[in-house]
């Protein structure tokens, strides 16, 4: 069952900004989406920066997770590639957490 | 250990962008991420290194499916509501309705800002420059609190 706790009731407040990542850098990762992304509103970085924000939070949360499992305290990737692969929803992801860690794998 | 915030040699992952422009910043993506564990908890690089990653991958996916949505309505330009039918889409339901709710205030923000900027110029500059710098002075309510709670400008 997900858990909506981490990202509701986000909190924004004029003094610390409304954004917590570069809306130009998303702008960029946005278009190279491929497909033939071509243009895009200026509010969509911006839907995205919260967007973002609420997925590094539930994948981190969920990482955590696994962490504590394994009575530890550092996050370490492959708590990150468990919390993927543990994770319906994240299934698009699965690609890119296996193939890095067969490029790790010695 | 110092960290390499600027990343390793560039990987070229066929898409053609350098790594520093493929990913989010590290330091950012660290930054929320730290707000999740607890204090004494520690992340690893490596581990940040990953989040960005899928964050990147995470963006594409969205994007992508907006974006064809788009094709299909033979419209040019991807716009927030489409990323927020995509998340709905692939199964991220729970963004969508928060992301809607703050797009909507953003519009309605956005939109107020525009209005008084054209009433009130050359009034008072310094508020219309933070204004500016944070258009957002508000609580973003989550899905299931009603709006009694908003306060557009805290």
């Amino acid at each position: 069952m997900r858990q909506a706790g981490s990202y509701s009731g986000i909190l924004i407040s004029g003094k610390t900004g409304p954004h917590l990542l570069p809306l130009a850098r998303i702008k960029k990762i946005m278009k190279k989406s491929g497909d033939g992304v071509k243009m895009i509103s200026g509010e969509s970085p911006i839907v995205f920066s919260k967007a973002c924000e609420m997925f590094i939070k539930e994948l981190t949360q969920r990482s955590w997770m696994v962490t504590m499992q394994g009575k530890r305290r550092t996050l370490n990737k492959e708590d990150v590639a468990s919390a993927v692969m543990a994770t319906d929803l994240f299934d698009f992801l699965l690609n890119l957490v296996s193939e890095m860690d067969t490029s790790k794998s010695s | 250990m110092a960290e390499d915030i600027t990343g390793a040699a560039s990987i070229n992952d066929g898409v053609g962008l350098k790594e520093q422009d493929r990913l989010l910043p590290i330091a950012n993506v660290g930054r929320i991420m730290k707000q999740i564990v607890p204090p004494n908890a520690k992340i690893s690089k490596e581990a940040k290194e990953t989040m960005q990653e899928c964050v990147s991958e995470f963006i594409s996916f969205v994007t992508s499916e907006a974006s064809q949505k788009c094709r299909k309505e033979r419209r040019k330009t991807v716009n927030g509501d489409d990323i927020c039918w995509a998340l709905a889409t692939l199964g991220l339901d729970d963004y969508e309705v928060p992301l809607k709710r703050y797009l909507h205030k953003f519009r309605e923000v956005e939109g107020e800002r525009a209005a008084n900027q054209m009433r009130a110029n050359g009034g008072d500059s310094s508020k219309e420059k933070e204004d500016e710098q944070y258009p957002f002075k508000f609580s973003f309510i989550g899905s299931t609190s009603n709006d009694s709670n908003f306060r557009p400008f805290d």
